[in-house]
């Protein structure tokens, strides 16, 4: 059970984060007690934060542009596939700028609609943040929560490895494992190129999964090793609860705030490394639309064609910003000692 | 004392075994090809031969590992192209693509990414520090929430978008390349100056809002009182009574950075064509070397590791209070 805070709202009117005074507490109404869970109060308190409101306004702003990337290509008529051969000159730069037929210009040399790479280049940044995101959590709590409750040799076991994953040079390890990955899955000669970034895709997922799981496991267990001696926990064994119920129905509520304190400063970490290791070339690879490609494809052409460079560079940046200030938002949220 | 320090060894080492023990699990023993992968698209028979007899691939696994922790304690010999290739101990494998001992390449590249990880630190620490005692003496005034406002956005650009604006547009910073320091100190500075300031500007950042942090705890401790209350000039009990004191968590944290900046310069080391460390698993990567993949991954542990334990060390000496029996 997520504990209860009992608020006599009353009382604590004159506070500013504790929300507006309910209307019905004029001084002749009885004192009404409200509960609320700390993680309403949390969430009340974020709803009153200026720049955490705008930042979540631009994160959906990015969520809707991934979603509906193919339609907003379509309102401008282009995809992000198709060659524009005829709007290139012979040295391989693009003869037009922001046209209202290519809203951002066209790539040099290709020629593919640059509105439309950058519409779609938001989805693989948001896939693989999400995604892995959300992998990392699952594997992090559930690791978490087994290693802190049941102590003894499963803990041990189980901190050693999170100590191990923790202490891998993680950026080296993340480039030469994807390496021996795509050799397993794509190493086979004459494989389509859609295929090979398919499998780079997946790859990427998969190697910042396995590095991101232990810093929020070795959290948890933290938690749970104070978590488990409380008197709710001894209430629940002696009532005859089955374990697994136990972990997730009494435990779990109350790592809320750690754990949605944790994805909110995990999701840019995860924009960032995707975008990064693309640009290093180690991430995604062509055809699939993404900011990094695109990045590190600009930089030769950073004077010629300031427009192709910038346009990847300040989506990311925009993303990533946004998205850090609102994990520090929702950090000082739920942990009032941090409070700005 | 002793006991903690000897067990936080034995881990070390367990971590560095399992390191070994894996990343070899999957570069040779993986489903994968590795002779084939190392000798490249244009492969004959003789040179695929030549790899696969070099690395005992027709062996058992265990006697795989064995050789290459024999070459590493020993040294052992690859033959390539009709030639036998001395490499000595610590023998980290050949690269065929390159033609040479991975620890000879990881020997050139080492001292690049150490002179960049250690010119930045300088940087960053001074800045971040001064910047940070700054900010806490003038706590709450619209310096101190300018910086720190400063501060969080450039801690929320990512590092390898302003290694690129920096090296792409300050062209007034002197051309970036690496000279060794013993031929030429000053060309050794001026090269690596763009890499420096880049490295110190982003992590400067961090380091304000965490020197500005336990600057304010500290200025806020009883001794402090009691030294102004001696009439001990404001910048001597800051700089002397306050600083030693709140340097502390500072130096942990550093000591952490520095471990990962190591392993992690790589965004440096690419954005400004400095052949470090980073740069070098970057080309196997690309090229599917993986004797130097896998070279380059065991030193980064090894790196990694010592410097942990390097730092559980010297924590326990610096703060007494943490010592663990």
């Amino acid at each position: 059970m997520e504990p209860m805070v009992s608020e006599p709202q009353v009382l604590r009117a004159g506070e500013p984060d504790d929300g507006p005074v309910p209307s019905a507490a004029s001084p002749a109404a009885p004192v009404r007690t409200v509960s609320k869970s700390p993680t309403r109060i949390a969430l009340a308190r974020l709803r009153r934060d200026r720049i955490a409101m705008i930042c979540a306004a631009v994160c959906a702003a990015y969520v809707l542009i991934a979603i509906f990337a193919p339609l907003l290509a379509g309102l401008e008529g282009q995809n992000a596939s198709d060659l524009h051969q005829n709007l290139i000159d012979e040295f391989g730069f693009p003869t037009i700028g922001p046209t209202s037929e290519h809203w951002f210009g066209v790539e040099p040399r290709l020629g593919r609609d640059l509105f439309a790479r950058w519409v779609y280049g938001a989805r693989p940044s948001l896939i693989v943040a999400v995604a892995v995101t959300t992998i990392t959590t699952i594997i992090g709590v559930v690791v978490g929560l087994v290693a802190g409750f049941s102590g003894g040799w499963i803990d041990r076991v189980l901190s050693w490895l999170i100590d191990l994953v923790l202490s891998l040079p993680y950026l080296l390890f993340a480039i030469a494992s994807s390496a021996v990955l795509v050799a397993i899955f794509g190493g086979a000669d004459g494989v389509a190129a859609e295929e090979v970034a398919q499998i780079r895709f997946i790859s990427l997922i998969c190697v910042l999964s396995f590095f991101g799981w232990a810093s929020l496991a070795r959290l948890v267990r933290g938690q749970v090793l104070s978590l488990r001696e409380r008197e709710f926990v001894a209430a629940a064994k002696v009532l005859g609860i089955p374990t697994r119920q136990v972990l997730f129905k009494e435990l779990l509520p109350n790592l809320v705030a750690p754990i949605v304190v944790s994805v909110s400063l995990a999701l840019p970490g995860y924009v960032v490394a995707e975008a990064g290791l693309t640009v290093l070339g180690a991430g995604l690879i062509e055809p699939t639309p993404s900011w990094g490609l695109t990045i590190s494809a600009a930089t030769t052409y950073y004077r010629a064609d300031p427009l192709y460079l910038w346009l990847p560079v300040l989506g990311i940046t925009i993303l990533v910003l946004a998205l850090s200030l609102l994990g520090d938002a929702v950090r000082d949220a739920f942990d009032p000692r941090t409070r700005r | 004392m002793l006991i903690y320090i000897l067990r936080r060894i034995a881990s070390a080492v367990s971590v560095v075994i399992v390191t070994l023990v894996a990343s070899f699990g999957l570069f040779f023993v993986a489903p994968t090809d590795p002779a084939g992968t190392i000798c490249g698209p244009r492969c004959t028979p003789e040179r695929y031969a030549d790899i696969s007899a070099s690395l005992n691939l027709d062996e058992p696994v265990v006697q795989q590992v064995g050789e290459y922790l024999k070459g590493l304690a020993v040294g052992r010999t690859y033959h390539s192209g009709g030639l036998a290739v001395e490499c000595d101990a610590p023998c980290l494998g050949y690269s065929y693509t390159l033609g040479q001992p991975v620890t000879k390449l990881i020997g050139q590249a080492l001292p690049i990414t150490v002179s960049i990880v250690l010119g930045g630190a300088v940087v960053y620490l001074i800045a971040g520090i001064l910047g940070g005692i700054i900010a806490a003496r003038r706590r709450g005034t619209y310096l101190d929430r300018l910086m720190v406002g400063t501060s969080l956005g450039i801690n929320a650009v990512p590092y390898f978008v302003v290694a690129l604006l920096v090296s792409l547009y300050a062209t007034f910073l002197p051309h970036a390349g690496y000279h060794p320091l013993l031929e030429n100190p000053l060309t050794w500075a001026t090269g690596l100056l763009a890499a420096w300031l880049t490295l110190g500007l982003a992590n400067s950042a961090s380091y304000t809002r965490y020197a500005r942090a336990s600057m304010i705890e500290t200025l806020g401790e009883d001794y402090i009182r009691t030294a102004r209350a001696k009439g001990i000039s404001e910048r001597r009990v800051v700089y002397r009574h306050g600083l030693r004191a709140a340097i502390t968590p500072i130096a942990t944290i550093f000591g952490l950075d520095l471990a990962f900046q190591l392993t992690g310069a790589i965004f440096t080391e690419a954005m400004f064509g400095l052949p470090g460390l980073g740069v070098l698993t970057l080309r196997a990567f690309n090229q599917y070397d993986l004797p130097v993949l896998m070279g380059g991954v065991l030193v980064g542990s090894v790196v990694l590791v010592v410097m942990n334990l390097l730092v559980d060390i010297l924590y326990t000496i610096l703060d007494p209070r943490v010592r663990l029996g």
